[in-house]
């Protein structure tokens, strides 16, 4: 059974190439806009979250903090988008638990090598 | 893989790079919070990040070095002051070249990157900032390939007890060393287990000793672990090699923690929907607003109230169908007018003066098609109030003006139209300079007789142009005249009002959308005709005393006042005789009033447009056509231009030929 991974991010690009990237790869793929949206879509079987940090209505610092406080996905790996400007977001960002990161702009290739670290299709 | 996506980029990044003007337009004026430097750094920090996705390497090298300048500005390490925002536009504008390169699918050109390299220079020299290098930001490095082929490597990691909670299953890594080459050999190093009563379930106790057969290098395997740095202790050695001592969580940043929180654009949750679809169901719904006419009506002859009553509900449903269709098509037009604002900055700083655009309505909507036609005739308004309207700064002193001049854009709804104001605090028209060159270039023998406002008209006469001097933006004679036909083909109008030293006001009225109409329905003969609801005043009888006349007098006196009327029998020359009664419907368009001689009046109906063929488009006096109900075609009139050949004075010979030939 397919890996079934989260997208979220509120560039449609990112999310629509990231898409073709991981489905290609073999996975299975839900994209969610912003943290908010995210949230509603934690449903089922999710292998690996992949959220921007910065995106309207909730970032990806406060969808992060909310994903490691829900019971069903607290264990649930989750690799977040920055960008080498976004330090002092990365800062916040450990400080909520997150360990992975891809800085963008980065290539589909360099996020499906993240991607298959924490969940290998 | 990237081609499919490339459009989703491309119209993402002018969205962006539009926000990106507004927000840099109000920091050049001085008036703009932090949000409006946080909504142009993440238009930056987006276009950077989704041009990589493309390899667009040009662009993410160009907008880096302008992100991490207003990184700074945030940081408030650097001032946004005006000089900022005046290079930070010329970035921008660059950044949109280098898009508009990758729409057109053209590689990379030579003067455009050197016109990159100058810019960046600029902004250098602006922020004393030594040049940002290109981005290379990818955090897996490329692999040092340091590892004799097939060399083999002791891997021994011990994983911290917190590592599950953080969302890591070390299961994973092991897998994914494995696509690097082949694991020889395993071992589970259990050393760090507690007895049973001490046991966390959520907790990891577990270590592994492994034996990986690889040709990669030592990088490569060490960025296997990655993720886990901090959470496991991790030992590397090539059993070529004397040990190697790799302890995790090499990155240490210490820097101050600032929020930042960005101001987002609030139509982040809309949806984008080719346009051809939506307008492919417009064009469906029209259909089913005239077929669901047609059964209203077919109801009704037949008499069952039954049948009556689910056809008036079913029609009821159809108008709100056809409501929302249509509102799908409306936008706003504050994005239109707010491109305005740099079309104001560069126009008043070319040509010396001191000009300040306010908009108003910016939340007014209109139909998408609507807002992208009148985007040119606006240009031209606003330029000509630049250039003639707004005086310059000493003028406007000495007359007890502001030295900055006011233009301003608004837009409101009224009864059923749009309107659309452009308007100037500038010198206003002068009465006697129109009047004057209106009698030099022939439009007129004596204008003594004319109120101004029929003066104010004649600007919008083809080849009018009072501007003493030709300049570079206006003034060329080939402005108003252009702005009204290109207004009155949307089937709207432009009035003009102004008072000398106080300024001009042109108002473009337009109807809300271009698709459907509410309309008038009058007969002629076997004809049938539709009018613009919104532009019939009243219906009142021909009197028998001007029937007679057969078309020598043209006019009625209706309630004291004259009423000019044309007869849509001779305009389009039906060859039947005229009706018992006749009908005069009184049309204000444009501040004016007219009549239009039908034989009946047969009511009001919504009406979906069918525009007339190229065949037809010289035709004056039509806008289109419509299928009634019934299935009978019925033409729409064009009233503005039944208008002008109401009014011109070539009205006499009103012969089909020369009123239907433009």
């Amino acid at each position: 059974m397919a890996k079934r991974i989260l997208i979220v991010d509120d560039s449609a690009s990112v999310r629509q190439v990231s898409n073709m990237a991981l489905t290609r790869a073999g996975y299975e793929v839900i994209e969610a806009t912003d943290g908010q949206d995210a949230l509603g879509k934690l449903a089922g079987k999710i292998n690996l979250i992949i959220s921007d940090v910065n995106m309207p209505r909730m970032d990806g610092i406060s969808f992060l903090k909310a994903v490691k406080a829900h019971p069903n996905y607290k264990f649930t790996p989750v690799i977040m988008l920055t960008t080498e400007a976004g330090e002092d977001k990365k800062n916040e960002g450990r400080a909520a638990g997150a360990k992975a990161w891809i800085v963008k702009p980065f290539q589909p290739q360099t996020m499906l090598d993240a991607v298959a670290k924490l969940c290998l299709a | 893989m990237t081609d499919t996506a490339l459009p989703t980029f491309i119209a993402e990044s002018r969205e962006l790079l539009a926000e990106m003007e507004v927000a840099l337009l109000e920091c050049e004026q001085g008036n703009a919070g932090p949000e409006a430097v946080n909504a142009i750094f993440r238009a930056a920090h987006t276009i950077k990040g989704s041009s990589g996705l493309f390899g667009l390497d040009g662009i993410v090298a160009f907008t880096h070095v302008v992100e991490s300048v207003l990184d700074r500005v945030r940081a408030a390490a650097l001032p946004m002051d005006r000089a900022l925002a005046a290079i930070l536009l010329e970035c921008r504008d660059h950044i949109e070249r280098l898009v508009g390169v990758v729409a057109d699918g053209k590689a990379d050109d030579g003067d455009l990157i050197a016109a990159g390299e100058r810019l960046l220079q600029k902004l250098n020299m602006h922020t004393g900032g030594s040049s940002a290098s290109a981005a290379n930001t990818d955090v897996v490095a490329t692999a040092a390939y340091a590892a004799a082929p097939g060399e083999r490597w002791h891997i021994s990691v011990m994983f911290h007890t917190e590592v599950l909670r953080n969302g890591m299953d070390p299961l994973s890594f092991i897998r994914y060393l494995s696509t690097l080459g082949e694991i020889t050999h395993l071992q589970l190093n259990t050393e760090r287990l507690p007895s049973p009563e001490d046991f966390d379930a959520e907790a990891c106790y577990l270590g592994f000793e492994i034996e990986l057969a690889s040709q990669e290098g030592r990088q490569r395997i060490e960025g296997a672990f990655e993720f886990v740095r901090e959470d496991c202790t991790l030992q590397i050695r090539s059993k070529a090699q004397a040990a190697y001592e790799a302890t995790a969580g090499r990155e240490a940043e210490t820097r101050d923690a600032r929020s930042a929180r960005d101001i987002k654009s609030a139509d982040n949750r809309s949806l984008r929907v080719d346009g051809d679809k939506l307008d492919k169901l417009i064009d469906l719904i029209g259909e089913l607003v005239t077929a669901g006419a047609a059964t209203t009506i077919t109801a009704r002859k037949a008499g069952l109230s039954e049948l009556n009553e689910s056809t008036l509900r079913l029609a009821r449903l159809v108008e709100e169908v056809r409501d929302q269709a249509l509102k799908l098509r409306m936008v706003q037009i504050g994005p239109t007018f707010s491109r305005f604002q740099r079309v104001v900055r560069d126009v008043a700083r070319e040509i010396g003066k001191e000009i300040r655009l306010e908009i108003g309505g910016a939340e007014t909507e209109l139909d998408k098609t609507l807002i992208e036609s009148i985007t040119d005739p606006l240009t031209h308004l606003v330029r000509n109030a630049i250039d003639h309207g707004i005086e310059t700064a000493d003028v406007r002193r000495a007359r007890g003006k502001g030295a900055e001049g006011v233009v301003r854009l608004e837009a409101y709804h009224d009864s059923g139209s749009v309107v659309i104001e452009v308007a100037d605090d500038g010198g206003g028209l002068k009465r006697e300079r129109i009047l004057a060159k209106a009698i030099e270039r022939g439009l007129i023998t004596d204008g003594s007789s004319l109120t101004d406002s029929q003066v104010f008209a004649l600007i919008f006469e083809p080849g009018f142009s009072t501007a003493e001097q030709v300049t570079n933006l206006s003034g060329r004679g080939v402005g108003m005249d252009v702005v009204k036909r290109n207004v009155n083909a949307l089937r709207g109008t432009v009035e003009l009002d102004s008072k000398e030293g106080e300024g001009t006001t042109v108002r473009i009225r337009l109807p809300l959308t271009l698709a459907i109409i509410d309309g008038f329905l009058v007969g002629v003969g076997g004809s049938s005709f539709v009018i613009p609801l919104e532009l019939v005043e009243e219906c009142v009888e021909l009197g028998d005393e001007h029937r007679s006349t057969d078309g020598e007098q043209r006019y009625i006196n209706l309630r004291g006042a004259v009423l000019p009327f044309i007869r849509l029998r001779e305009m389009f020359a039906i060859r039947s005789t005229a009706a018992r009664r006749e009908s005069i419907v009184v049309i204000r368009c444009a501040g004016q009033r007219f009549g239009i001689v039908v034989d009946e009046l047969l009511g009001e109906l919504q009406t979906v447009i069918k525009p007339l063929s190229r065949l037809f488009s010289r035709i004056r006096g039509i806008g289109g056509s419509t299928i009634l109900g019934t299935g009978q075609l019925a033409l729409i009139l064009d009233v503005p231009s039944l208008l002008d050949l109401c009014l011109s004075s070539s009205q006499a010979p009103v012969a089909p030929r020369i009123a239907l030939a433009d």
